[in-house]
């Protein structure tokens, strides 16, 4: 029992390595950091658990010694269980302030409500396939091309079934439903390539429906314009 | 594989061939031992029983049954996923897509599902002294029909018609235009059909803990295994409603063209409302009976009352009220908003706060008592840091920022095979060690179900622990494959030796029971120096039982009657007892219904119509017979 709780410790002691935990746009860092506070605490809550468990498994099993014993008849313990309860009312409440704080700043929004002000472009999801056009109508497929440091504001529709467009390390999912249109922002991207993916399960081709996200200088992004 | 038959080319995938021949070279061996040791009798019996300790191990063989079948697709999903870019044998793309559905819907609807049914119909009646179910006949109506809902979703694989829009069934992909083929209406109609058998027993448990309960017994004295199966019986009675009504929505857009789900006239979020205000009851209907029998178990092996047994009640009852409002939390990133999602975010966390109680007071239920490590209790011991660590990763999973990072990732995937499996498949198999002599008159054998629990724990930890960092390495869910660039081949490999280490335990179980039934050694009425009432009566449990009445007197009855050193008191001052009769009727209903569903599947309206006659005609029939007259007379007599 005690290698488990051993063995996330030492995974997150090298979370750097991992893909979510290593993020590449400021949205992403929030939601990265999110993910390590939560787990911490979480850890407490673990850590407590299996320490009393250990502990009452150990003194309080069955020997030889203990043949005859009788335990005492115990009830309850209204003290303790406040207790239990209370800690885990303030453990959340720790947890649900800097969750209200970036949910409210970064749950996608219906297109028609959302803020449109950053580097505006409208993603299309489609049955294996995803087609990104840029504000001057640029367009291409499986592949995006945005500038570093800006606020990227994707419009997402799909064009059958539900997809979900996701990109690791530069934010969460947005669902992309066939009948709406959904605005999410990734802000403040760094330099690099990225690998996106389907994230919904949308049929028969949905591992391979990927892409390829691109972070590139302005002037360089002004350049693709261009072309 | 290519086939020429009458002139024409068949090419039948290697994988059905596979299932054809297995099941046909094992039918023919169960055929000729039962042939052979000229047990076609019990058969029938069990076609006619209403017996509730009957219709349990009715439910149990088939839930087994199943376990192992959909065990087999896990094992299958395991090997694909391997190793990186695996190309094993035909699990790519559409065969995978299957194999996951398959596994999913199997798993909740066909094994955890009738496992817990068919632990509450054998023990619930025993432990609160009720002489069966309230409604016999409704009880063997309710698995007939979960048996032919399981039997229709399981033929589609036969025929090489499988669904394919995974265990959720979200629409639009469900509907007709993108899945044309018979395959969802397998999934519609399965669901729907067993769905309706799931409700009426909830109906039945309801009434019979409301009703039948032994002189004395009142809610505070009841034991936790009751009221956890009274509780989710009610989350059943509406969840599964809502899934019906889902379900046969989605029935009309496939067969009739209507549009709810359509993205022109109706909503395809509407689906995934429906669907998760019935799937996130769901997974409490699956925990609570698991939270009941734990709590049963830690009990009697340390040998001291339950801990806190008003808050344990409470924090189940809040338990499942609190899980009707947590639904969006499978829809954070549909965009419904930020205030719908942070209120979810929080309803979602206040779930932790009952189940933590839960936590601490089963470990406070051990603490000073003398903790005997039977294989049941090693079940129950598992559960502990198993669940925590699924709850945990719950909660994490609830922030709904960080979500859009979890969701649909294999840490998903982690997150809910810890907690489903430490609930409800270690309280299934803590459940069936347990009670087993109470259902066979046998005890299992202790040290091969100590090598089960010990492979098994092992492995579940080695199979879904990686996936908590496969997911969070960016590996979405219901994908067959990733490269080697990705960095998760050593975390995927891992995991697959977990899932057969988790197979090889499973192979500890037929042994096991394999032997018990060979050696034959009787057990007592009271192997494990029970507690509760079912221990009072023989093993295994006759059909009438509790003759004379006990009567209730405290909390854990038997235990304090057998420290006090006198019997339990007892009366015949009783209600009028369920009456069991014989009837071929509910199997019949329940296959008129499975007509009616292949004809709907086929589009052969004919067949559909005359199953739905037949269906009226015995319902009919059904309303006009009372088998209780002839026992208690006519009318209002004895009202």
């Amino acid at each position: 029992m005690k290698k488990i709780f051993l063995l996330p410790l030492l995974l997150f002691l090298t979370g750097c390595n991992i893909t979510v935990l290593d993020p590449k746009s400021d949205t992403a860092s929030e939601q990265a950091f999110l993910i390590e506070f939560s787990f911490w605490i979480m850890m407490f809550v673990v850590v407590t658990v299996f320490i009393l468990f250990t502990y009452f498994v150990i003194k309080y099993r069955y020997t030889e010694t203990r043949k005859h014993d009788l335990p005492q008849d115990v009830k309850g313990n209204i003290k303790l269980e406040i207790t239990w309860i209370t800690i885990p009312v303030l453990l959340l409440i720790v947890l649900a302030v800097p969750t209200l704080a970036i949910t409210y700043d970064q749950s996608p929004q219906w297109t028609e409500e959302s803020d449109q002000s950053g580097v505006v472009i409208d993603v299309v999801g489609k049955q294996f396939n995803w087609t990104f056009t840029h504000a001057n109508g640029t367009e291409e497929m499986d592949k995006l091309l945005i500038p570093e440091g800006e606020s990227i504001v994707l419009n997402l529709k799909s064009a059958d079934v539900i997809h979900s467009f996701w990109v690791p390390q530069l934010g969460g999912k947005v669902d992309v439903i066939p009948g709406k249109e959904l605005t999410y922002e990734i802000n403040n991207p760094k330099k690099g390539t990225y690998q996106g993916k389907c994230a919904e399960y949308c049929g028969l081709g949905h591992t391979d429906m990927t892409f390829e996200v691109k972070v590139v200088s302005k002037q360089a992004y002004e350049q693709y314009l261009q072309k | 594989m290519k086939l020429s038959m009458f002139g024409s080319e068949y090419s039948i995938p290697t994988d059905i061939v596979a299932a054809w021949v297995s099941v046909i070279v094992i039918g023919l061996v169960a055929t000729y031992f039962v042939v052979k040791k000229r047990k076609l009798y019990v058969i029938w019996d069990y076609m006619k029983t209403t017996n509730h300790r009957k219709i349990g191990i009715l439910y149990l063989l088939f839930g087994i049954l199943y376990f192992f079948r959909a065990g087999i697709d896990a094992l299958l999903i395991r090997t694909q996923l391997a190793i990186p870019n695996n190309d094993f044998w035909v699990f790519q793309g559409e065969k995978y897509n299957e194999l996951f559905t398959t596994h999913g819907t199997l798993m909740i609807f066909f094994v955890a599902m009738p496992l817990l049914l068919g632990l509450m119909n054998i023990a619930v009646p025993l432990q609160i002294g009720a002489r069966d179910l309230a409604f016999p006949f409704l009880n063997a109506l309710g698995f007939w029909l979960f048996f032919a809902g399981s039997v229709f979703f399981n033929l589609a694989f036969f025929i090489d018609m499988t669904p394919e829009v995974g265990w959720t069934g979200y629409a639009p992909l469900s509907r007709a235009a993108f899945t044309p083929g018979a395959g969802t209406e397998f999934y519609v109609f399965g669901l729907q059909v067993s769905g309706l058998g799931t409700i009426f027993t909830a109906l039945n448990l309801i009434v019979t803990i409301v009703r039948h309960r032994a002189p004395g017994m009142l809610y505070t004295r009841m034991p936790l295994f009751a009221w956890a199966s009274l509780i989710t019986s009610f989350l059943i009675l509406i969840a599964f409603t809502v899934l019906a009504i889902a379900l046969y929505l989605l029935m009309f857009d496939r067969l009739f063209g209507t549009g709810f789900f359509s993205g022109d006239e109706g909503d395809p979020v509407f689906w995934q409302h429906l669907f998760w205000i019935f799937g996130h009851p769901e997974v409490y209907i699956l925990a609570l009976p698991a939270f009941g029998i734990f709590s049963d178990i830690i009990s009697t092996f340390s040998k001291k009352r339950v801990f806190g047994y008003g808050t344990m009640v409470a924090s189940i009852g809040l338990i499942g009220f609190l899980g009707f409002m947590v639904w969006v939390h499978h829809m954070f990133t549909v965009g419904l908003g930020p205030v719908v999602n942070t209120f979810f975010a929080i309803t979602t966390m206040a779930i932790a706060v009952p189940t933590g109680i839960k936590v601490f007071n089963w470990l406070f239920t051990m603490r000073g008592g003398v903790i005997h490590f039977t294989t049941p209790m090693l079940f129950a011991l598992g559960f502990i840091p198993s669940f925590v660590i699924g709850g945990v990763t719950g909660v994490m999973l609830s922030l709904s920022a960080a979500d859009f990072q979890f969701h649909d990732t294999h840490f998903v995937v982690a997150h809910f095979h810890y907690v489903i499996i430490a609930s409800t498949i270690l309280g299934v198999f803590a459940g069936l060690y347990y009670w087993y002599p109470k259902i066979t008159g046998y005890i299992l054998d202790e040290k091969l179900g100590k090598w089960h629990f010990w492979t098994f724990l092992i492995g579940y930890h080695v199979t879904f622990f990686p996936m908590h960092i496969t997911g969070l390495e960016g590996m979405p869910r219901r994908v067959y494959t990733y490269s080697e660039t990705d960095g998760i081949f050593l975390l995927n490999a891992l995991s697959t030796v977990g899932a057969f280490l988790m197979g090889i335990s499973m192979l500890f179980v037929i042994w096991n029971v394999y032997k018990t039934h060979k050696m034959k050694v009787k057990v007592s009425h009271d192997p494990w120096n029970g507690r509760t009432l079912e221990w009072t009566v023989p093993s295994p449990a006759p059909v009438h039982t509790f003759e004379p009445m006990p009567v209730i007197q405290s909390i854990d009855a038997y235990w304090y009657a057998k420290l006090a050193g006198h019997v339990l008191p007892t009366t015949t001052d009783v209600r009028i007892k369920p009456l069991e009769r014989d009837s071929i009727q509910p199997f019949c209903i329940a296959m008129s219904l499975l007509i009616v569903s292949t004809g709907l599947t086929f589009r052969w309206y004919w067949l559909a119509i005359t199953g739905g006659v037949a269906l009226f005609a015995m319902l009919v029939l059904r309303s006009f017979t009372d088998e209780r007259e002839d026992f208690y007379g006519k009318g209002d007599e004895h009202a």
